[in-house]
């Protein structure tokens, strides 16, 4: 050694190789070899488990691995050959308890060995790329037992015939088989799937294909939804209890799918008990179930909508058509309504609210209501009804309410602007006969149809609530004048004066008013035109309301409620006792329907007879005379003759009305035209008609004929003109 | 100005009949604004424009002219140019007693199978002036759509009138339904 250097110590390994003697290796193996018989002969205690350790230790060590190895793996086949016999020996029940047993033995066996075998797994097993001992283990168990010929077949069918057993009701060793179940998938997921889980799905299949064949042909469909439910919750609780957790989702499929998806139609369309019968007596618990079902399989909502669909249209249908129905336009609105709710109701307790239903509910109410096309009339006559009489001492709430669902319908309305016009009709009468029930109300109704429709729609609506306020106004200015007392004795005139443009057109009314009336009249109207100059008045004696005091034979005092008309008819007789109609007609220049609808009330009417007519019939001819009725009675002083309510259209004033509002759309449509073709300059004819309808359908569905003739209107009128090469296009000449 | 006294004179020295549709081939040739009158610039223009400076040159080329129908673009242009030289003065549209003469007149020429259903159907359910779009626009129909109508299309932007005469002939079952 150097002093003057430190050095590091090494020390060096042996020069020679150490041999171990083959005999040696052999002995070695022998001991081994016991060890593992010992083993599995369950005789582990005596053995050392650091001599053991070591011997495999140097057999790997002095290369003999191979010889190790190969060793084990012909011991192991050996004692599981004869496991293999031992459980194929056992008698029916035993048989998988047999292997149930031999299987932890197995493993415990195994993990000895693998102790043993440790240094033999980290080194040589690695380099040589063989199985490692726990993996041999089971992989040598896999073959030899398991898929043992004659275990194979006897393993599969027995659980099969315990999970079939099951399911008729017996009670079966769970245990058991979840020992089984892990037993398989512990051998790897191939095993499990191909020795037992594909079968096992097979085997389910038919069994539900032919439970559901005999269930859907001997029961209803409520109590066969009951128990589709009930089997699959019991194969979801078979799995948790003993199978592997990942065969959830395939037995589940094969169960929506043998029980469910298989029937769909038949269990819907089931006569008497089916999804229609359902919806029809309400049975929400039984549509919940069907809900939740039927949402497992693809097309199994779809499947439901659609004939929810299909019968709500055709219910519908019915509804609106029924020509018993349409007699009362308020009773078939309620229907309507009554409708309504009671699908809402199902949607949102069975159906959790499903977005895709409550779109099938509103586009099957649209389709059948604009089927009737009285309908905007009718929905008109509804809230005419409510505002005047149905909503009377209602708390605000009940109101926001009614009008709400007044404006749901609305909504499915394609010819809005019928509506529009009938509620004009039917607000004006209200206005003027003061028969509404609340301003408030009715404020409230228009400010729902103005968030909805936009300003145009209730601007003349709301000119009209002005022009009553105003006349408030006028009728103080003009009482505070003196000119409206004539003390006790002259007539007192109320006036309502009407802007022409927001209140619904009328055909010019005349009457020869008495000369008491008509001078109060001139005296209001120079008051007011001193006040208005440049306008002009006009009285619309077909609006107007009068209350008479008569008296009848007896001293029989009663204050009459009439039309104007009628108070003219009446005034007559302060001249004379009976009259003709003739010489009715010729006096009061009344137009011939109106005069014998008045006169009909005036006579005709039990209760109300101020007038006998005779001939004492019930409709009026141009011959019959009329007598002041000295014998006319009632209980009440008050007695209300005329009829300025709203009522259901006749046929031709209907006609005329429809007439009105196609008249009211021509300009509408040419604007819309106009409008169009100057953005885009040169369009062809679909597109014109489909952005002319974009444009419009919020107030009506445009007739594609209509706008053609408009458009035609328009290249003549040479707003338009055709492309010289191309017909269907059209140009913007500006 | 040659009224229609003049007009009258004019064609008794063609030895040809007022109403004879060469009157019309001619009139287009001096594009004369209204029928049964003729500016003395529009007479002398005309005769010019077709290179004739006599009444006999005229006579002669009478054949020529009339078989000017014949071509598929002179008919067009003088079909087209027979809206505004019928129609009465001021007028938007052709009075309908005007135009089936004129289209009677026009369609000797060349034969349209359908002329006369169709007049029929406008005296029937129409009665009342015909529009210059549609004037247009019938001969394209004609020209275009055969007498089975099979290939009518009714998205085709025709004229409301001419979608009204094919339901016409649908409903009379002079052709079948589609």
């Amino acid at each position: 050694m150097n002093p003057a250097k430190k050095k590091n110590f090494k020390i060096e390994p042996f020069k020679h190789k150490v041999e171990m003697d083959p005999k040696y290796a052999e002995k070695t193996w022998k001991i081994l070899e016991d060890a593992i018989h010992e083993i599995y002969n369950h005789n582990a205690s005596g053995l050392s488990f650091e001599e053991l350790y070591r011997n495999a230790y140097n057999m790997v060590l002095h290369k003999y691995g191979e010889k190790l190895y190969s060793g084990v793996v012909q011991t192991m086949t050996q004692h599981l050959r004869e496991i293999a016999k031992i459980i194929e020996g056992a008698q029916g029940g035993l048989f998988l308890e047999e292997l149930d047993v031999k299987w932890r033995e197995h493993n415990k066996s195994l993990q000895m060995i693998r102790d043993i075998l440790m240094y033999m797994d980290r080194t040589f097993v690695n380099n040589f790329n063989k199985t490692p001992v726990h993996e041999l283990g089971l992989n040598l168990w896999r073959d030899h037992i398991v898929r043992s010929p004659q275990i194979r077949d006897r393993l599969l069918n027995t659980l099969l015939d315990l999970v079939r057993r099951e399911r008729t009701g017996e009670v079966i060793n769970r245990g058991l088989m979840r020992n089984i179940t892990k037993m398989l998938v512990e051998l790897g997921t191939n095993v499990y799937q191909e020795d037992f889980e594909r079968p096992f799905l097979d085997a389910a299949s038919d069994f539900y294909r032919l439970e559901s064949q005999q269930l859907i042909e001997t029961s209803d469909c409520p109590d066969y939804l009951r128990k589709a439910e009930k089997r699959l919750n019991e194969e979801i609780e078979r799995v948790a209890h003993y199978l592997d957790s990942k065969s959830e989702p395939k037995i589940t499929q094969v169960v929506e799918r043998e029980v469910i998806g298989n029937r769909m139609r038949l269990l819907v369309e089931m006569e008497n008990s089916g999804l229609i019968s359902m919806l029809i007596d309400d049975k929400y618990d039984d549509l919940g179930r069907m809900y939740n079902l039927f949402r497992r399989i693809s097309t199994g909502l779809q499947t439901m909508r659609e004939l929810m669909t299909a019968h709500l249209r055709e219910t519908g249908r019915q509804l609106v058509m029924d020509p018993e129905r349409l007699k009362d336009p308020v009773e078939f609105v309620q229907r309507l309504l009554d409708e309504k709710d009671k699908y809402d109701r199902i949607i949102q307790q069975s159906f959790h609210n499903d977005k895709m239903f409550q779109n099938a509910l509103n586009s099957s109410f649209e389709y059948f209501i604009n089927l009737n096309i009285r309908s905007p009339e009718f929905i008109s006559l509804f809230v005419d009804d409510k505002l005047r009489k149905g909503l009377k001492g209602a708390s605000e709430e009940d109101v926001e309410l009614v009008l709400d669902k007044v404006m749901m319908l609305f909504r499915y309305l394609q010819e809005k602007d019928v509506f529009e016009k009938y509620y004009k009709q039917h607000l004006a009468k209200r206005l003027l006969s003061g028969r509404t029930v609340s301003d408030d109300a009715e404020r409230s109704l228009i400010v729902k149809l103005k968030t909805e429709c936009g300003y145009q729609f209730t601007s003349k609506l709301e000119g009209m609530f002005t022009d009553m306020k105003t006349s408030r106004d006028t009728m103080q200015g003009f009482n505070a004048t003196g000119a409206g007392a004539e003390g006790n004795e002259g007539p007192t005139l109320t006036v309502q004066v009407l802007t022409t443009g927001s209140w619904p057109t009328q055909s010019g009314a005349r009457c020869n008013m008495p000369t008491e009336i008509l001078a109060m009249c001139d005296k209001f109207k120079m008051y007011y035109l001193s006040t208005h100059t440049g306008r002009r008045l006009t009285w619309q004696t077909n609006m107007g309301t009068a209350d008479l005091k008569a008296t009848f034979g007896d001293g029989n005092k009663h204050e009459l409620n009439v039309s104007t008309y009628q108070m003219c008819i009446l005034c007559l007789f302060n001249q004379a006792d009976r009259l003709s109609y003739r010489e009715i007609e010729q006096a009061t220049d009344i137009p011939a329907p109106d005069l014998k609808r008045s006169l009909q009330s005036l006579a005709c009417v039990k209760g109300k007879n101020v007038l006998r007519k005779e001939p004492m019939s019930k409709d009026i001819s141009e011959d019959d005379t009329f007598v002041f009725n000295d014998k006319f009675s009632s209980k009440f002083y008050k007695v209300k003759i005329s009829t300025v309510v709203a009522q259901k259209e006749s046929e031709p004033e209907k006609q005329e009305t429809r007439q009105k509002v196609e008249e009211d759309r021509k300009p509408q449509i040419e604007a819309a035209i106009v409008r169009i073709m100057k953005s885009r300059r040169l369009l062809d004819h679909n597109n014109i008609i489909s952005e002319v309808t974009k444009q419009l359908q919020a107030r009506f569905m445009p007739n594609p004929a209509v706008i053609k003739k408009r458009i035609e209107s328009l290249i003549e009128r040479e707003f338009l003109e055709r492309d010289r090469m191309d017909r269907k296009l059209y140009r913007y000449l500006a | 100005m040659i009224m229609v006294d003049g007009v009258s004179a004019f064609c008794d020295d063609l030895q040809v009949d007022p109403g004879d549709v060469v009157m019309l081939v001619i009139s287009w040739h001096m594009k004369a604004a209204t029928m049964s009158e003729f500016s003395k610039q529009e007479f002398s223009n005309g005769l010019q424009s077709i290179g004739v400076d006599s009444l006999d040159k005229l006579k002669s080329l009478l054949p020529y002219l009339r078989a000017e129908l014949k071509d598929e673009h002179k008919f067009r242009e003088i079909y087209n140019f027979a809206f505004s030289w019928a129609k009465e003065k001021g007028q938007k549209s052709l009075a309908l007693d005007t135009a089936l003469g004129m289209w009677q007149l026009l369609f000797a020429e060349r034969v349209w199978p359908l002329v006369d259903p169709w007049c029929q159907f406008l005296q029937a359910k129409h009665n009342k002036a015909i529009s210059k779009d549609t004037w247009v626009q019938l001969l394209d129909f004609s020209r275009t759509i055969v007498p089975s109508l099979s290939n009518y299309d009714a998205e085709g932007a025709w004229p409301y009138l001419i979608d009204e005469f094919v339901e016409y002939l649908r409903d009379i079952g002079v052709v079948h339904p589609c």
